[in-house]
């Protein structure tokens, strides 16, 4: 493809983008359409929505624990380490087939799979 | 007296190794060591730093089973533990870290679900930005729009995989019952980005990826679409813009001069 | 009017005062953000895990911007490593500066404790000896927070499993020692006195006769658990994953009809209760503070 041409398709792609969204900014009805995020997020506000100002209040990540992790607070004394536990996993990875690598028995279970003791 | 230094230096020794011997000269009530008080600080710090990856990396935690995963994360913290007091950036490296494990070999795609896992928590944290008004590239002339050099938001993250990680994620980050499924062939690329309050995660088509590194590494659009299409050949710029630029995901825009000159 | 609908501003000073009243406050966790958002609890203040806020945006910042602009803030830093031997991160004296200018906190804490050795960092307050050589340490680093900050900081006295066999003072002679040279104000946690004490086979009354009272600015209450050390004694372990004890209570009443009122936080950080579990221990000491003699108290209601 020449340069020419090449050009000419970025300034078609670009022109085409900037106006589907000219257009959809103007539905107020489709507000993750909108690339401002304060129109979004009024639009997420008239929806009744409000929590989208903030976002999802994480509470696991690294708020650690939010104690400890910030370890002011301690653990019970004796859980640090079950005995040599082996690398052996026994989650749903069990249920995932691969077209690269089969893991489970067979086809997998449909029950949830429970632990296997340490 | 042992200078202080030198005491922490045993302290911080006996704390990272549970073979270790708890260090001299420290004491109950009764004047005698005691290796179960030591213990509970040996106890915090690991349990602590094995948890702040078990809220970090959900979906490898369900992958593996709980066990697996402590056992996991207990050699990961015993090989790279923290270096900076700010928990949230904690983890970094355990995608690498879980590639490497003979043991787990069989799972090839874990490395990939954790780079998503990681990707999230870093967009949730990253700085925020205001992102571009589409209609301020109206403006671009339209012999200069290949010259446009764009600026994605601080929060977008990519993950290339030759599996199906962002599925394999999706279905372990819900908290109903796993259920067996047989995935698709395809690898998957997967785009991971903050643009306002809640982090968006969804699969990038053929090319998608290539044109998004480009364009975080500087290259114009030009330059970008023309090493998305030798990416793949069904690369689609027009859509590719059009969801960039409609989900916020450009901050700001600028024409690269040209090298040579002509009108 | 835009705080709530974009992202953080750089600055987040909202009508909200400064000062940190001589009421109750809690830990602000984020499971509760929406729950105080959406229902304006009446609460003295709230205070923060600083290094639960070093990111650089996101949730959490918008959310505390506006409990911030509603709320007087305590910003309770974990990380420093004061008690090190080595140089303090000035990396991390920086972001805690960073969000002292941002948040404007009417009180700023840290522990008598260290947390960083060799460039590890151990995600837990650790222990130090009470020696001239950390009383020296402890005093420089906390002239450098201080000089970073440009302002008081409060420093908390720790909840300890063992004891050093060179230690040469009494932790609570080492702590007014270090608020008499430093310039220091203190953070007397409750919760703390009784596990030491527990801890150590020392009594918790003359513990607190022999406290810095006159500098202490803020209290912080906690839940603990009971364990036993190797060779039966009791060891009670700082969990904050419950209510506060009974006998936890009393020295509170014992500390406050001593002092006066006091900024009072209940601290819960693990196995989070719903919030009006967490509001109903904050009106507890409530009630206690304002059975104090001289609970309008000025002196202890903010440092600035």
């Amino acid at each position: 493809m020449s340069n020419r041409s090449a050009s000419l398709l970025v300034a078609g792609a670009l022109a085409t983008a900037v106006a589907a969204l000219g257009a959809s900014a103007a539905q107020a009805g489709m507000p993750m359409n909108n690339a401002n995020p304060r129109v979004r997020t009024m639009a997420a506000l008239k929806s009744g929505k409000f929590q989208q100002c903030w976002g999802v209040a994480l509470a696991g990540h690294n708020d650690c624990y939010a104690g400890p992790g910030t370890t002011c607070a301690g653990t019970a004394s004796r859980n640090y380490l079950g005995n040599a536990f082996k690398l052996v996993p026994t989650g749903t990875c069990t249920a995932i087939h691969t077209p690269y690598v089969t893991i489970a028995h067979g086809h997998g279970s449909l029950k949830p799979i429970t632990e296997t003791g340490a | 007296m042992r200078p202080w230094a030198e005491r922490q230096g045993q302290f911080a020794a006996a704390l990272c190794n549970v073979e270790h011997p708890m260090p001299p000269g420290c004491i109950a009530p009764d004047g005698l060591p005691d290796a179960t008080r030591f213990a509970v600080y040996r106890n915090n710090v690991i349990s602590s730093l094995i948890e702040c990856l078990q809220a970090s990396y959900p979906a490898i935690e369900r992958l593996l089973g709980a066990t697996c995963f402590r056992e996991v994360a207990f050699r990961f913290v015993a090989e790279a533990p923290p270096r900076s007091a700010v928990m949230l950036e904690y983890g970094a490296g355990f995608a690498e870290f879980l590639a490497q494990l003979e043991p787990l070999a069989a799972l090839p795609y874990l490395a990939d679900v954790a780079r998503i896992e990681r990707a999230w928590l870093e967009a949730y944290h990253a700085a925020e930005a205001t992102a571009l008004d589409p209609a301020a590239l109206a403006a671009v002339p339209e012999h200069r729009s290949g010259d446009l050099c764009l600026t994605l938001h601080p929060s977008m993250r990519i993950v290339q995989s030759a599996f199906p990680a962002l599925t394999i994620w999706q279905l372990n980050i819900a908290a109903t019952a796993p259920i067996a499924v047989d995935l698709p062939t395809v690898a998957q690329d997967t785009l991971i980005a903050r643009p306002d309050a809640e982090v968006e995660v969804r699969a990038l088509p053929p090319g998608g990826a290539a044109f998004l590194n480009a364009l975080g590494a500087g290259e114009t659009l030009a330059e970008s679409a023309a090493l998305a299409g030798a990416a793949a050949a069904e690369f689609n710029l027009t859509d590719q813009l059009t969801a960039l630029l409609g989900s916020g995901l450009i901050t700001a825009g600028r024409l690269k001069r040209r090298r040579t000159r002509g009108h | 009017m835009a705080p709530p609908l974009s992202p953080s501003p750089a600055r987040a000073v909202g009508p909200a005062a400064r000062a940190v009243p001589a009421r109750a406050g809690v830990g602000l966790k984020a499971p509760h953000y929406r729950t105080i958002l959406q229902t304006r609890p009446d609460i003295g203040f709230f205070e923060v895990h600083a290094e639960n806020y070093m990111g650089a945006g996101g949730p959490p910042h918008r959310y505390l911007t506006e409990i911030r602009s509603r709320y007087p803030l305590s910003l309770h830093g974990v990380g420093l490593s004061i008690g090190a031997d080595g140089p303090l991160d000035r990396t991390h004296l920086r972001r805690l500066a960073a969000l002292n200018e941002r948040y404007e906190p009417g009180l700023v804490s840290e522990h008598l404790a260290w947390s960083s050795h060799g460039g590890i960092f151990f995600n837990d307050l650790l222990p130090l000896p009470y020696t001239q050589r950390t009383l020296q340490r402890v005093c420089a680093h906390i002239a450098q927070v201080h000089d970073a900050l440009g302002r008081q900081i409060l420093l908390e006295n720790p909840s300890t499993y063992l004891a050093f066999e060179e230690s040469t003072y009494e932790e609570t002679d080492f702590i007014a020692e270090v608020a008499r040279r430093s310039g220091c104000g203190v953070l007397l946690d409750v919760n703390n006195v009784y596990v030491a004490c527990t801890n150590q086979g020392w009594d918790p009354l003359r513990y607190l006769q022999r406290f810095p009272l006159a500098q202490v600015r803020q209290i912080h209450l906690a839940g603990h658990a009971p364990d036993q050390d190797g060779r039966g004694a009791p060891l009670l372990i700082d969990t904050h994953d419950r209510p506060v004890s009974a006998l936890v209570w009393d020295l509170y009443a014992h500390v406050i009809a001593t002092l006066g009122a006091v900024p009072t936080l209940i601290e819960w950080d693990q196995h989070l209760p719903e919030w009006p579990t967490l509001q109903a221990e904050a009106r507890r000491a409530e009630t206690v503070l304002a059975a104090s003699p001289c609970q309008e108290a000025p002196r202890h209601a903010a440092v600035g």
